[in-house]
């Protein structure tokens, strides 16, 4: 990866994260990197949301599992 | 594979991050296994087909993303937010973020799940207590879907009402529902079905026509709530029009053939019911509408579908426009109910004058249908003088006359029938154009006007067909009626002018009625005079007709047109007991068919009168003239003057003589002035009026009013007028005083010559006592002769004394009643009479006189 890229990909992340404080999302840098590595390799952003969204729930309700009877969406 | 690999770490990664966040040094060591479960669900979510519903939109998802922090009163954050965004888009090469849409799509769908759950939580915290508790799980799912619903439908998405959560609402609505079943009895589906049966008249199963209330209600039995109930009235007052409408239709083509209900009346029920099926077309649209189940407001809400079922309030929607219209057109049904034809048309016309273009849209339509028939009427009276109007419906009204009052009674307007868009003075017009076609055809036996009138079509841009015209092309109307008045006219003219010579029989009229041929006048008053001077019953009017003949051969009328002179007769007015020649006698002029509509008999009686007043001025002129060759120095009155011992005798009479040839001189002066003032000032000023207007009159009323000024002017200035009335009674009597004047003259001077002669005699016979008198002189005054001079003295005294009575008399008379004369004259109104005074006054020696 040349130093050029690196740096393109560094500055586009901190756009993209200062974005996200904007929008109160709650994810730290690390995250987001990872969300948007996912999402550049074609992943459906709103899987992606529905992925956040769930398992940053799980913690206060990790007692009880989410019932498997979920149904899809 | 290595890209697998890769993604699947990231993924690993990802979960341990989101689910350990807090806890994180802890949480490294102790709960490996935990993650395992997430892990899975994540792939399992991440596998799914779960899509985002909107359409890959970059610019629209900033848009919202915008327009989200505004809403929230951030709108620093806003502007910060599409600053960056500025800068990530123009980055470019390697490393930059690709899927930009994607990322943005995902901050903002996780953004939008924070706060959805920070609200929530606090939601659930506040009012856990008072209403029931939903699980936190299933309204988050809820959450999810409804946000997506809203997703899917506006583009870029925006947030539905995010403080009051939809369940709230929903179980408030089905609660609702709840309540409004167990009230009402019967269902709203029902119910409408009901109303649009009362729409078209037929009773329904629960609406059904109340004769007490008049109008459609719901029975009172009936459980519904009192809006439902309102709503339902208001919706069926179209029912209660509709059945007002049809009620009017069905009776008036009911009694068509019988009673006359005018081809009006039939082409505005044809009209209405056009109307009428448009209207049931919109019925029968709702009808199949109403078929659909009314769904309850939360399905509606939800599932999206907005549906084409019908409520009573959407029904309140539909009925908006049908019910101005019906209302309009029972409006119209009761106001024309009793009118017919142009009534009737001017009756909606008068509804048309609305600002509503709707209303004028519908009434301009209606009144195109309503007013065919009538503009079909005045077309072909126009065009071909025919009234084909079997039902009394236009505003023209024709009545059988005899041919010559044709133009002035067989046809009038008919007020009441004219609609008010048809301006009186159009009217006028288009009455006149048919009544000369009319003319032209029954008086003129002329056939020359159909040509006119197609080329005054062609003009008009229209065909002689039928339906040529419509309501509202009153501009059309005006330039057919005027093409058509403007060559029909014409031809009416022609026609009269040429064909039957207007001008020729006028300028006949002027010449022998009004005396204006001198040389004719002349001999016809020297030769007929001695025949009127007979009493009036012992004259043969079949002599006078001779007489007439030969005054006519022996002047130069011969030259006239011989069917002129045919016209001319003598006519012996009816007569009284004493009445002479004179007073009777008159000459008449025959004007046919079509000259009669013009010359009509009380035309020709004021002709009449003219000729008599003008007859008698003439015989007094005449009589005058005649005293005159009595008067004039001659043989016996210079031997008046000669005699020298008969002065004592004739002597008297130098002095009576005398007066007479003054009193004769006023006389004179009074009559030419008065002959000159009629025949110059009167007669052919008038005449020469006449004749511009003649030339001017473009139509046959036109003509008519002329010569009907023509002939009132001469009334007028010749003191026949009735404003005049006294002042030409003093002018008879001048007229008799001056006739009593020429008896006189002629008694004296005979008198005298008889005196004369039998001085002469006695002189001649040297006093003898002869009674050698000659046989024939059978006067007194013969036989006095031989009573000797004395006795001639005597009685020529007393003759003379007699003489100069009457005649002192007839002065005083004449003077008094020429003075009342003068007197009133300036009284008159006409300027040209002043004129008269003041040729009669000219020297003022009458003023004066009476001012002494």
């Amino acid at each position: 990866m040349d130093p050029e890229a690196e740096r393109n990909a560094r500055e586009s992340l901190d756009l993209a994260f200062h974005m996200s404080n904007i929008l109160v999302t709650g994810l730290d840098r690390h995250t987001l990197s990872i969300l948007v590595a996912l999402s550049e390799r074609g992943f459906n952003p709103e899987a992606l949301a529905a992925v956040v969204k769930e398992l940053r729930r799980e913690p206060p309700s990790s007692a009880a599992p989410p019932p498997s009877s979920r149904p899809k969406p | 594979m290595a890209d697998q690999l890769q993604t699947l770490d990231l993924v690993k990664e990802l979960v341990y991050r989101l689910v350990v966040p807090s806890d994180r040094n802890s949480a490294e060591q102790n709960q490996p296994p935990d993650l395992e479960k997430p892990l899975k669900y994540a792939i399992r979510i991440l596998n799914s087909r779960m899509t985002p519903s909107v359409a890959a939109d970059e610019s629209a998802i900033v848009e919202s993303i915008k327009r989200l922090l505004v809403n929230e009163g951030k709108s620093s954050d806003a502007l910060t937010f599409a600053d960056m965004y500025m800068k990530l888009s123009m980055k470019s090469g390697a490393g930059t973020i690709k899927n930009r849409w994607a990322v943005l799509y995902l901050l903002k769908v996780i953004s939008e799940d924070c706060r959805k759950e920070k609200s929530s939580h606090l939601y659930t915290s506040t009012s856990s207590n008072g209403l029931p508790l939903l699980t936190n799980e299933t309204d988050n799912l809820r959450f999810f879907k409804s946000q997506k619903t809203i997703d899917s439908k506006g583009k870029g998405g925006i947030l539905m009402v995010s403080k009051d959560p939809e369940s709230i609402r929903e179980i408030a609505i089905r609660e609702f529902a709840d309540l409004v079943t167990e009230e009402t009895e019967v269902p709203e589906d029902a119910l409408v079905r009901d109303v649009l049966f009362a729409c078209q008249g037929i009773d329904g199963k629960y609406v059904k026509f109340d004769s007490h209330l008049d109008g459609y209600a719901l029975s009172d039995s009936l459980i519904v709530p009192r809006a439902t109930r309102i709503m339902v009235r208001k919706l069926c007052e179209l029912g209660w029009l509709f059945r007002k409408v049809k009620n009017y239709i069905f009776e008036s083509m009911e009694q068509f053939p019988a009673e006359d209900v005018g081809t009006v009346g039939q082409a505005f029920c044809a009209a209405l019911q056009d109307e009428l099926s448009d209207y049931y077309k919109l019925l029968a649209v709702l009808e199949t509408q109403s078929l659909h189940p009314i769904p309850l407001v939360s399905e509606m809400a939800s599932s999206g579908h907005s549906g084409n079922y019908l409520s009573l309030r959407r029904l309140a929607v539909w009925f908006a426009e049908p019910m101005v219209r019906m209302r309009l057109m029972a409006v119209l049904v009761d106001s024309c109910r009793v009118l017919r034809g142009g009534a009737m048309a001017g009756a909606i016309h008068v509804h048309a004058q609305h600002g509503d273009p709707m209303i004028q849209d519908f009434m301009r339509r209606l009144l195109r249908r309503v007013c065919s028939p009538l503009f079909e009427m005045v077309r072909s009276w126009v065009l071909e003088g025919e009234l084909d109007d079997i039902f009394a419906e236009f505003f023209v009204v024709g009545q059988p006359v005899k041919a010559e009052s044709l133009w002035q009674e067989g046809y009038r307007l008919h007020g009441g029938m004219l609609p008010n868009f048809i301006s009186q003075s159009l009217a006028q017009r288009i009455l006149r154009t048919g009544k000369s076609i009319n003319f032209l055809r029954v008086c003129c036996e002329d056939q020359g006007w159909a040509e006119a009138a197609s080329e005054a079509a062609a003009a008009a841009g229209t065909t002689t067909m039928r339906g040529g015209l419509g309501y509202g092309e009153t501009d059309a109307l005006e330039t057919l009626v005027s093409e058509a008045a403007k060559r029909i006219d014409k031809h009416l003219m022609d026609v009269i002018f040429k064909r039957y010579k207007f001008r020729e029989h006028c300028l006949a009229i002027k010449r022998y009625l009004l005396l204006g041929q001198g040389d004719f006048v002349q001999y016809l008053m020297d030769i007929v005079g001695p025949e009127l001077s007979e009493p009036a019953n012992t004259i043969s009017s079949f002599k006078l007709a001779g007489l007439l003949e030969s005054a006519i051969r022996s002047s130069n009328a011969q030259y006239d047109d011989p069917d002129v002179l045919d016209r001319l007769r003598v006519k012996m007015m009816p007569h009284g007991a004493g009445d002479r020649g004179w007073d009777v006698f008159s000459l008449e002029y025959s004007a046919r068919v079509p000259l009669n509509t013009i010359f009509t008999e009380s035309i020709m009686a004021r002709y009449l009168r003219i000729f008599n007043f003008l007859w008698k001025l003439r015989r007094v002129e005449h009589a005058l003239i005649g005293a005159w060759k009595i008067m004039k120095p001659n043989f016996i009155s210079s031997a008046l003057f000669a005699t020298k011992d008969g002065s004592s005798v004739m002597s008297q009479f130098v002095w009576i003589s005398r007066r007479c040839q003054v009193l004769w001189n006023e006389m004179n002066h009074f009559v030419t002035n008065l002959q000159y003032y009629i025949m110059f000032e009167v007669l052919e000023v008038s005449w020469s009026q006449f004749l511009e207007e003649m030339d001017a009159a473009r139509d046959l009323d036109d003509l008519l009013a002329a010569h009907e000024k023509y002939l009132n002017a001469i009334l007028e200035k010749s003191l026949l007028g009735e404003a005049s009335l006294h002042i030409s009674k003093v002018l008879f009597v001048l007229f008799d005083l001056i006739l009593r004047f020429h008896g006189l003259v002629d008694r004296l001077y005979e008198g005298i010559r008889e005196l004369q002669s039998s001085l002469w005699k006695n002189d001649s016979r040297g006093r003898s006592k002869s009674k050698l008198k000659s046989n024939n002189e059978v006067s007194k005054s013969g036989q006095l002769i031989g009573e000797g001079r004395k006795a001639l003295t005597k009685f020529a005294g007393e003759f003379r004394k007699k003489m100069g009575e009457e005649l002192d008399k007839i002065a005083k008379d004449y003077s008094s009643s020429l003075g009342r004369f003068l007197a009133e004259l300036p009284v008159q109104l006409n300027v040209d009479l002043k004129f008269l005074l003041f040729r009669l006054d000219f020297t003022e020696f009458y003023s004066r006189l009476w001012a002494m």
